[in-house]
């Protein structure tokens, strides 16, 4: 299956441990990636849209012109982008004067929105189109015993009449697939809570990533698994940032989904930049036999 | 019996129009103030200023005095989507209030952060700065340089 990655901002340039995670593990898969030149941002679905409701549809409607233009659909790693992409798909397709309007600008660059091309994040493309099964297949080293409490963050699920990706209250599309790389899901009180990044005030997230990772160290999690770089901001410097206004640590490491699925497809850490978080997980990966050390030479 | 005057409620509707002219604005008048949206919202379970049927309520009257300013609630939302999620009535009560925002944006009294990240994305066509740093990572770690991004393009999309 061949399929458009868009990388989107945050990934490439300020975690593409991401991005190198994403490349390693999505062939192993069965998945050709394609890169298409000519993205922009999203644009991003705080700031910008903000700003601007009007000319963020038209931003994310000329990224999807690109990928209109070379017939292929979109695979997104950011829940940011999934929110805007998938959202303008679907104000376009809603409000025909709207798409004229958006057409109108698009036309002085040469461009039209069609409404042609699929947008999905990554997770969902493995589920529906790849299969749980075409995952375990890629599977050398499973994570057993890895105890991983899921953060789900907001953009993957709601809205779900816009995201149609699961049931956004009682979700097990992440916990599918952590269970099918070996690994266990921990739930806890706040696997659903906000992050709170998209909140232009500094005391709400403070109070919200601390409750998260109180509730994480209460179950008894190793690590936290998710999908989103800006959550993952609120969370690796984030749970540092915090723990000093609270005078606690928590040391409890952080990772992309496609880095637990590049140690379960046997990738080293280095390979998918696990030494670029904050808080490291050098204890864990000593545990799963894929540590950071040089491997013991053989008898 | 005399009319008691302090119940009396004028409403702005030229405020309201003017929302319904904001692209996902206009469905501020479906809202009938069940209070569905501030259930699952995790900004009015940290802070108690913050209420997104109280703002739908205020919008309905068209208090752009309480609205659009500095300090109005609306910068407290976290952009979660829960209130979408659940209004019964489609309101999409987070689209109202990122519609307020770009008001309050043309007002001028929006918190400095959202020039500076936009200007930031009409600078070089994405978010962050692409620094020699960043490119030595992206070396170290096996991936390409990140080259230009088509900035013009996007910017003619941009002027009205």
């Amino acid at each position: 299956m061949r399929l458009a990655p868009f990388y989107g901002c945050m990934i490439p340039i300020k975690y593409p441990q991401m991005e190198a995670a994403f490349r390693r593990t999505m062939p192993n898969l069965g998945v050709e990636l394609v890169d298409l030149d000519g993205f922009t941002c999203c644009p991003d679905p705080i700031f910008f849209k903000t700003k601007g409701v009007l000319d963020w549809v038209t931003v994310a409607a000329r990224n999807l012109c690109v990928a209109e233009e070379n017939g292929i659909d979109l695979v997104t790693l950011c829940s940011g982008c999934t929110a805007t992409l998938k959202e303008a798909r679907f104000l376009l397709a809603e409000d025909e004067s709207l798409k004229d309007r958006v057409n109108e600008r698009l036309r002085k660059i040469g461009k039209e929105y069609k409404g042609t091309v699929k947008v999905e994040h990554a997770v969902v493309v493995i589920r529906d189109e790849l299969g749980v099964e075409k995952l375990k297949e890629s599977i050398v080293r499973p994570l057993t015993d890895l105890k991983v409490a899921i953060h789900y963050g907001c953009h993957l699920l709601k809205p779900s009449q816009i995201m149609h990706v699961d049931d956004a209250d009682y979700p097990s599309i992440l916990e599918n697939l952590i269970r099918a790389i070996g690994a266990t899901p921990v739930g806890h009180d706040r696997t659903l809570l906000c992050c709170g990044k998209g909140c232009m005030d500094d005391d709400m997230p403070t109070e919200m990533v601390f409750d998260i990772f109180t509730s994480i160290r209460d179950s008894g999690a190793d690590v936290m698994g998710l999908i989103c770089p800006t959550c993952f901001s609120s969370f690796d410097l984030g749970q540092i940032m915090v723990g000093r206004k609270k005078d606690t640590e928590f040391g409890i490491p952080v990772i992309y989904y496609f880095q637990l699925l590049g140690l379960a497809q046997g990738l080293a850490p280095e390979d998918i930049g696990l030494n670029l978080h904050k808080v490291k997980a050098d204890k864990v990966l000593a545990r799963l036999g894929a540590g950071t050390e040089a491997p013991p030479p053989a008898a | 019996m005399p009319e008691d005057k302090s119940q009396r409620v004028t409403i702005n509707f030229e405020f309201r129009r003017q929302l319904d002219g904001i692209v996902g604005g206009d469905h501020h008048n479906y809202c009938y103030q069940c209070g569905a949206c501030v259930a699952q919202c995790p900004a009015a379970q940290y802070n108690d200023s913050f209420n997104p049927r109280a703002i739908l309520l205020d919008t309905l009257l068209g208090r752009e005095d309480v609205l659009l300013t500095k300090d109005s609630p609306i910068w407290l939302c976290t952009n979660c989507y829960s209130c979408y999620e659940r209004c019964p009535q489609d309101v999409r009560p987070i689209e109202i209030i990122v519609a307020l925002k770009n008001l309050a944006v043309a007002k001028g009294v929006a918190p400095e952060a959202v020039a500076t990240m936009t200007e930031n994305i009409t600078r070089a066509g994405v978010a962050g700065l692409i620094t020699p740093a960043v490119q030595r990572i992206r070396e170290r770690l096996g991936l390409e340089p990140l080259g230009e991004y088509p900035v013009e393009e996007m910017l003619k999309l941009l002027e009205d």
